[in-house]
């Protein structure tokens, strides 16, 4: 199994004026998160609002530099890497988006925009790059003339067909997906889901998906990162984490999502409150004010992101949770 | 659940009407835009076709038929369709040609304008910090000098005629389309389909006029329009001021001034330029209104 | 005698003839009852209620053979006495609460004006009722709220207001219309818990419009499915889940990713809703249903009784008599 994304205390903050004469806030977005990525594997990123996803995918796919940290695609160290290197690089990592009403040229056609990776990467012929285009127009289930189509007259599931499409026309090795199928509907995501699945298994591309659905996340990953207020909060195989989590945000999280059968018999972790306040986040551990095992420690200390068994999780009383 | 009868999905996309088919069916559904866009067809024809159309040579006079009114009133004659003007020039004759000049005066002005408005507002949006402040600061500047004045001060220092009143009215209508490309392009840059196209290692320049421009062109279009009426407005006034395109040539607002001496006396010769003037500037905005309404994404989108 | 009772409302934008967005739904809601209704966009799910509040503006042709709710024929009703209906027995909570809520004036002032019109309060009374409102939706140092513009309150905290709002008329109908989907997934649970704690209390009915099996399994006692327009199963809600009769609703239940935990792939209905131009002739299902006969492509089926609900099929799954 070969390493293709390597992500070390990644970091992202960002200055935001408050006014005219007072000192800029500085917002930590993205604040130490590591992890490594195989080949064909597919790494979950959980978390609401504001808890720094779709950040981490803005730094993934170099679309914005990191503040610190280090990152490695294919091996190679982004930071420090010249402009060619850094085009090469980011060949290797596209990206899909949650609305695939915004993520598609509405004024080009949609085999234009399939086309276009090819067009500015390689050196194909007009003719090579309308039949690459074409076999993954079929391979994601298109017809051949939606070529000549533009993306307004698509359904929301079959925009989302071509995003998938276009991401993968230069094979990458990583694809970012930010809530792919968060807009569409029940039936359409289980399309768009089976398509993502089946596309890795051909190309052994490795997935960093991001998403709020944590049934959702059940069904593709492999490993889960939960996050919080930008810091990762558990992280593990899906297995261990869904049966066993041991953060108590994981834990209201897994709770607070309905199911379809409801167990009256299951204890409902209730946890009050709003998400904090990223311009002004609470002292110590992010989550302690809504969290109900929260002690005097946790308010003041910031839990380190500490391994326990298979995972990692940043709680000061993880053990306490652990399954006999 | 997995299909194992055949089935034929349901597929809306090959059933959608082509682009053109789909703006047309919203343009013709405003009949106002349609009566514009018919007088203004109207109107291009005579101007391509005006040697051939007009009864008679826009600069021969007729010294025998001075201030003759048109050709229903009393003492009208039935080759002077709408009479003569003071030196005994045909009036429909001199109107059809003053269309090719108010026309061309049009075109070019806004071709002139929405060139240089588009690349800078391209680069205002792009680089919000370079450029975007300074662009913006002198477009502002314009803005605050009343247009009329500010196209009277430039025909002022290059002189009156034809090609200048052009540069006038187009350096005037620059400022607007700046701030729309401007606005439009932010309005587009932070959309994911840009993003995507950034990762597909997309340089500047194809970013700029292959991913962006075409989304920002309906608004575009739209103020091209307007502006287009306003420019034959404009070149009207300046004609009128004497500033503009120089007499003998036949221009409506230049008609116009060198008319009005005669309004007691011979009302067609000052109405029929201005009444001219009227229509065809109000058929002009009408089909921007039309043009607005068609090519508006958030109207296209609502089924 | 029912809260509401719909009987064949069909729902058209354009022309007579144009097609269906809501078609023939018949609805029985009882006082007191949580009522869900599901389906994907398009399906018709809101319309339906917007054309029971009389908020289908032209080109929307409304039919119906009757409609009453709380005794008052809604096909009927003028102008004003529809106002005093809508907003104060009939409420609504709507999707997006950012959008929901007026950003030009403050929280207190919006929930006052509610009050005022339709209870006539004004002045401290109001002030005083509207913050026991704030109150009742459990929000947080509610005196400080009252003075707050929307833009200033998270989105949890403008959908509590909102439905303050809805519930200051103590309405004996509140409709939901995807009241959490906007909200990240704790809220959710959150404002769940909220509109059913209220439900109770206030023994009013609650109908449920959303996409989601899973909030519906959690909350409501009574669904009904919705497809192009129809209502395609109507059932309680413990049985339609464990056994659905028509296949649209078991194939919704088994797109859900947690249906087929394991699994590598996911079940799926192929294609997509018929659209306005490829509008089958037969059962609306048939070019996607697994099961289709001749007849579903020729004959359109009716909302019949079947053994666990009424669904509208032809070959209803799970009959057989266990």
């Amino acid at each position: 199994m070969s390493v293709v994304l390597t992500a070390r205390e990644l970091t992202r903050h960002y200055e935001v004026p408050t006014g005219l004469f007072k000192p800029h806030a500085l917002v930590r977005a993205l604040n130490g998160v590591s992890f490594q990525l195989e080949a064909g594997k597919t790494l979950a990123v959980v978390g609401e609002s504001g808890c720094g996803k779709s950040t981490l995918a803005r730094a993934l796919t170099l679309i914005e530099q990191p503040t610190s940290g280090s990152l490695q695609i294919g091996g190679r160290e982004v930071a420090g890497a010249n402009k060619a290197e850094r085009k090469a690089m980011r060949r290797d990592v596209q990206m899909v988006f949650q609305s695939p009403y915004a993520s598609l040229n509405p004024r080009q056609k949609v085999g234009d925009q399939l086309a276009e990776p090819l067009l500015i990467n390689t050196d194909l012929s007009r003719e090579q790059r309308r039949e690459k285009v074409q076999a993954m127009m079929h391979q994601v289930g298109l017809r051949p003339e939606h070529y000549q189509r533009y993306p307004h007259m698509f359904s929301g599931g079959q925009r989302q067909r071509i995003a998938l499409a276009r991401a993968m026309m230069l094979q990458p090795k990583v694809l970012v997906a930010d809530e792919p199928t968060s807009a569409l509907d029940v039936s359409i995501q289980a399309q768009v889901l089976n398509l993502f699945m089946d596309l890795q298994q051909q190309y052994r591309t490795a997935y960093v998906f991001i998403s709020h659905n944590l049934a959702v996340v059940r069904h593709v990953a492999d490993d889960v990162l939960v996050m919080y207020l930008g810091r990762p909060a558990e992280m593990g195989p899906k297995e261990d984490l869904y049966a066993n989590p041991l953060h108590p945000y994981t834990q209201a999280l897994l709770s607070a999502t309905p199911t379809i059968k409801p167990d009256p018999a299951k204890p409902r972790i209730k946890i009050a409150g709003e998400l904090p306040n990223p311009l002004n986040p609470p002292p110590g551990c992010a989550f302690h004010k809504r969290c109900p095992y929260a002690t005097d420690r946790c308010a003041t200390e910031v839990p380190a992101f500490r391994p326990v068994g298979t995972r990692q999780v940043a709680c000061h009383y993880a053990e306490r949770f652990v399954a006999a | 659940m997995n299909s194992q009868t055949p089935v034929t999905p349901a597929d809306q996309s090959l059933l959608y009407p082509s682009p053109f088919k789909e703006f047309w069916h919203a343009f013709s559904r405003n009949k106002g835009a349609v009566a514009g866009l018919a007088f203004m067809l109207l109107v291009v024809f005579c101007a391509l076709f005006a040697p051939w159309v007009a009864p008679h040579d826009p600069s021969e006079q007729f010294r025998d038929a001075l201030l003759t009114p048109p050709s229903w009133l009393e003492g009208g004659r039935f080759t002077f369709l709408l009479g003569t003007d003071e030196v005994g020039r045909d009036l429909l004759s001199r109107l059809i040609h003053g269309a090719r000049l108010s026309l061309l005066i049009g075109l070019s002005s806004v071709v002139m304008s929405l060139i240089p408005g588009i690349l800078l507002g391209l680069l205002a949006g792009f680089f919000p910090r370079l450029m975007g402040p300074a662009i913006t600061r002198v477009m502002d500047v314009m803005l605050a000098l009343p247009s009329l004045l500010l196209a009277v001060a430039i025909v002022a220092i290059l002189g009156p005629g034809l090609i200048n009143t052009v540069i006038a009215i187009a350096v005037v209508s620059l400022p607007s389309y700046v701030r729309l490309t401007r606005a439009a392009v932010m309005g587009e840059l932070h959309r994911d389909y840009v993003t995507a196209a950034r990762l597909a290692g997309a340089s500047l320049p194809r970013l700029m006029f292959v991913t962006v421009l075409p989304n920002c062109l309906a608004p575009l279009i739209v103020q091209a329009t307007l502006s287009f009426s306003s420019a034959i407005l404009d070149a009207a006034a300046l004609g009128f001021l004497g500033l503009g395109v120089q007499p003998p040539t036949p221009e409506w607002g230049t008609m116009l001034a060198s008319a009005r001496d005669y309004i007691e006396r011979a009302w067609w010769v000052v109405s029929l330029p201005g009444l001219t003037i009227l229509l065809s500037v109000l058929a002009i905005n009408l089909m921007g209104d039309g043009l607005r309404d068609a090519l508006d994404p958030k109207l296209k989108n609502a089924i | 005698m029912a809260l509401l009772d719909i009987n064949n409302l069909s729902v058209r934008f354009g022309d007579k003839n144009a097609v269906p967005v809501v078609d023939g739904l018949s609805l029985t809601v009882e006082r007191g009852e949580v009522l869900a209704i599901v389906g994907e966009s398009g399906s018709g799910k809101s319309v339906t209620m917007m054309a029971l509040m009389g908020l289908v503006d032209a080109p929307g042709i409304i039919t119906a053979d009757s409609m009453q709710f709380d005794g008052n024929d809604m096909l009927r009703l003028g102008r004003r006495q529809r106002r005093k209906v809508v907003g104060k027995d009939l409420a609504m909570v709507f999707q997006d609460p950012m959008t929901a809520l007026n950003p030009s004036y403050t929280v207190g002032f919006q929930i006052e004006e509610v009050l005022r019109a339709h209870l006539g309060l004004t002045g401290k009374a109001a002030r005083q009722r509207a913050l026991e409102l704030l109150r009742k939706v459990e929000i947080p140092a509610p005196e400080s709220r009252l003075d707050a513009y929307p833009h200033q309150l998270s989105g949890g905290m403008s959908q509590r207001v909102a439905i303050a709002m809805a519930i200051a008329g103590e309405p004996k109908l509140l409709i939901a219309d995807e009241p959490t989907t906007a909200l990240d997934v704790t809220i959710q649970a959150q404002i769940m818990e909220l509109l059913l704690s209220l439900q109770k209390e206030q023994n009013m009915t609650l109908i449920l419009i959303t996409h989601d099996l899973a909030v519906v399994a959690e909350t409501a006692r009574r669904v009904c499915v919705m497809y192009a327009g129809q209502a395609v199963e109507l059932g309680q809600v413990p049985q339609l889940f464990d056994e659905p009769a028509h296949p649209y609703s078991e194939a919704l239940l088994a797109a859900i990713p947690e249906h087929s935990q394991g699994a590598a792939r996911l079940a799926t209905l192929p294609g997509m809703v018929p659209g306005r131009y490829d509008r089958p002739h037969g059962c609306l299902l048939s070019p996607r249903c697994p099961y289709a006969q001749a007849n579903c492509r020729e004959q359109r089926p009716a909302l019949d009784p079947k053994r666990q609900s009424l669904a509208r099929c032809f070959y209803p799954l799970n009959q057989e008599v266990a």
